[in-house]
């Protein structure tokens, strides 16, 4: 017998044994992979193809207090400005749900696609929704999801402005990050209000990457002092605000992270240890016929090795294709937009994986050495 | 019957190295999971403790949150008289009307910046909510940009210690005092007077109103006044019934919770099989011989199942132990319900600490069952031959 088919056939002796190891080993990264992906998500900025080109504009108070519709004309004379359009929340309630899990926003429709190009509308639907501005484009998520068709109503009730939203779906659209808003007049939204003077937020596309930075300080220079301060900043560091509104939460997740590690360690080195007990009176016979102590402590390591990485590879190999596989986006109602198990987080859970394997090996391998041949053989448990 | 337990008690303290693994494994889960609840409890906690019974908070009718409610200075002005409605000694209604701003302003040490509740209120407001108390200080004048902050916010911003300013739109606030909302959603706000936030922050109209009848008969008729004159399009809810419908943020903390749980008991049940399984295999001699003694299968099935629970208990006993170090640490997160970040402490609740019990319980049972009844089928003879 080969030692490769020695430590194989000792590893799988006990085989509900190697089978239990490997399963707590894979469910333990299993559940550190996802935690990782989870901490990822809530760190990362979505980035979308003309992410690094748009520029979001907020009142410098908060994103809860609007900015005078006055605005725009000066945006317009910036250099280096392509084209802005007004972005305001209107927080409306689809049908009686408790809660309605796409946004809607009130846009300049011109400007808009000119601001968000990678929204892809089809050329009749667009014509149609610029011509009526009662109409709206419903993003293509949304629409599957209601079973909604163009040409239909869409009613929403306000909560955060005083009045009820009817919308013919003009058409929807598709090819961005997030498919799933509603995008109508604001036009529409003004002569609801009777004439409002304010928009939520002004999005910006700047003509080139170059001018991005430049065009994002004449901004936040134009209205510093007015009534009406802002802060404009590129769309991904806006998203990145959203990101760490949830303050503690990605600290928690870093340690529960943490403690499955270590709960994983603790399983590992039991299980380990236990095996080994279970044969004693070999290693001692081994001992005895002239093994040297490095060796039977080369089997213990292969052994704990092979069993931590075939559960490595069945935890953190099984959520990569399960996570690959399943349209998180839709699953979880919008709130993970990515869920993608990278390189980075395999390799770590790899690691974790190899390091356990080691250190799992050690305590029985001391045991081992530690024993004399002759109290080897007399061991009974 | 008495044999075996003390048997099994007794292995659980000689084979003391698995026992302390396993044990160590069941509280790290117990312990995870109660946290996460107790973060729950937590939320839905300062939710529950906010508000009077006998108070009526008025938004407008359809806005989910106090914070994107409008009331307008007219709707205000035809409630304020109301005869149902309680005096103080100077004949004034004890009304309050109340204005909410999100204010953008830096975490300390550097953290980013989050939004933080501004509750514009009127001099009355105070005396309304009495659950927050001035605990350093004083309370800001009125017609002046002094602001109090929640003691619990002045340790996660800058520039919120007593004296200190910021800055935010066209004013510079200062800081007069430090409250304490009792772990209610006031813990998570700034208060200032509700007519000067109105005018640095161009608002024409009020958030709410909070409004406190004379008697129950008198709340009665006010909501339903309320809630039957269309042309007000207000609603009126029972202020502590109200807060405590806002807990939607723990909803999922708490799934989050319950899948983790879930996830990583999957681990401690394959982990507690194993350790009782290694047991059952290094006592097959032992087993035998308790069988030739006349016990019955199902009690060697019994008697291991009690070993299990038995540490599981230990477990999760040890579990609750280690999660009640961090009862009463504040965390904060942000609220869906009014975008703001909100302070929760952690609340290991009796409650919370006995779902744990109960979870380690699952798992001691699982992870034992299948053992247990390897156990019990040992043939007496042969498990007396074994080594």
């Amino acid at each position: 017998m080969t030692l490769p088919g020695f430590v194989l056939r000792n590893a799988l002796r006990n085989k509900r044994r190697a089978l239990l190891s490997t399963l707590s080993v894979a469910a333990s990264l299993f559940l550190l992979v996802l935690l990782q992906t989870l901490q990822r998500e809530f760190t990362l900025p979505p980035e979308d193809v003309g992410a690094s080109l748009r520029i979001a504009v907020r009142n410098k108070v908060s994103l809860g207090m609007p900015l005078p519709a006055r605005q725009r004309p000066i945006i317009e004379r910036i250099p280096g400005i392509a084209a802005v359009t007004p972005f305001t929340f209107f927080g409306g309630r689809f049908r009686d749900e408790a809660f309605t899990p796409f946004a809607q926003f009130a846009v300049d429709p011109v400007a808009f696609t000119n601001v968000f190009v990678d929204a892809r509308v089809e050329a009749g639907q667009l014509a149609d929704w610029l011509a009526d501005h009662r109409s709206c484009i419903v993003g293509r998520d949304t629409l599957e999801r209601y079973g909604l068709s163009v040409g239909e109503r869409l009613r929403l009730t306000g909560t955060f402005y005083p009045v009820d939203l009817d919308l013919r779906i003009a058409g929807s659209y598709s090819g961005t990050l997030d498919d799933r808003s509603v995008f109508f007049h604001h036009r529409h939204l003004d002569e609801m209000l009777g004439g409002s003077e304010t928009v939520g937020t002004w999005w910006v596309r700047a003509a080139s990457a170059e001018v991005a930075p430049e065009v994002i300080s004449t901004l936040n220079a134009t209205f510093a002092n007015t009534s009406a301060e802002v802060r404009a900043e590129t769309e991904s560091a806006f998203q990145m605000g959203f990101v760490s509104m949830w303050g503690n939460i990605k600290l928690l997740i870093g340690s529960i992270s943490g403690v499955v590690v270590f709960t994983l360690l603790l399983v590992a080195v039991s299980t380990m240890s236990m095996a080994i007990r279970e044969r004693f009176r070999e290693l001692a016979i081994l001992k005895a016929l002239g093994y040297r102590r490095r060796e039977l402590f080369g089997f213990i390591l292969a052994e704990s090795f092979g069993l931590s990485m075939l559960g490595a590879l069945l935890g953190a190999g099984g959520a990569f294709l399960l996570f690959q596989s399943i349209d998180i986006q839709k699953l979880s109602g919008g709130m993970m937009l990515y869920f993608e198990v990278t390189p980075r987080i395999l390799a770590m859970a790899f690691t974790v994986a190899a390091a356990l394997g080691i250190l799992a090996s050690i305590p029985p391998a001391l045991a081992v050495a530690r024993t004399s041949v002759v109290e080897g053989l007399r061991t009974l448990d | 019957m008495a044999l075996p337990l003390k048997y099994n008690v007794r292995n659980v303290l000689v084979r003391w190295r698995s026992t302390v693994a396993t044990l160590l494994g069941i509280a790290l889960v117990v312990g995870v999971y109660i946290l996460l609840q107790a973060m729950a409890a937590g939320i839905e906690r300062s939710s529950a403790n906010t508000g009077s019974p006998d108070q009526l908070l008025v938004v407008r009718r359809g806005s989910t949150a106090e914070s994107s409610s409008i009331v307008s200075r007219e709707q205000w002005r035809t409630l304020l008289y109301s005869p149902e409605i309680a005096r103080t000694d100077a004949d004034e209604p004890l009304v309050s009307a109340d204005v909410l701003v999100l204010l953008n302003l830096p975490r300390s040490e550097g953290r980013g910046e989050a939004n933080v509740l501004l509750r514009g209120t009127s001099p009355r407001g105070p005396a309304l909510r009495p659950q927050v108390r001035l605990v350093a200080g004083r309370w800001f004048q009125p017609g002046r940009r002094e602001v109090v902050v929640s003691q619990r916010l002045a340790q996660r911003f800058e520039s919120f210690g007593i004296g200190d300013q910021f800055r935010s739109g066209p004013a510079t606030f200062t800081v007069v005092g430090h409250m304490d909302g009792n772990r209610s959603a006031f813990d998570s706000e700034i208060w200032m007077d509700a007519d000067e936030a109105r005018a640095l922050f161009d608002r024409e109209q009020y958030s709410s109103l909070l409004l406190r009848p004379r008697d129950d008969a008198a709340r009665e008729a006010l909501m339903n006044r309320i809630e039957n004159d269309r042309r007000l399009q207000l609603i009126a809810h029972i202020e502590s019934e109200y807060y405590a419908s806002q807990t939607g943020t723990a909803t999922p903390i708490k799934w989050l919770g319950n899948f983790l749980a879930l996830a990583m008991s999957v681990g401690a049940v394959f982990a507690a099989m194993n350790t009782m399984y290694a047991a059952v295999g290094a006592r097959t001699r032992e087993i035998g011989t308790l069988r030739v003694l006349g016990f019955r299968r199902r009690t060697v099935v019994l008697s291991f199942l009690i070993e299990g629970v038995f540490l599981a208990t230990l477990g999760g006993a040890v579990g609750c132990l280690l999660s009640l170090f961090l009862n009463g640490y504040a965390v904060g997160t942000l609220n869906f319900e009014t975008f703001s970040e909100s302070v929760f402490e952690f609340q290991v609740t009796p409650a919370v600490m006995l779902k744990g019990l109960v979870f380690a319980w699952i798992v001691g049972v699982l992870g034992t069952l299948l053992p247990a009844v390897r156990a019990a089928r040992l043939p007496v003879i042969a498990s007396l031959k074994s080594v």
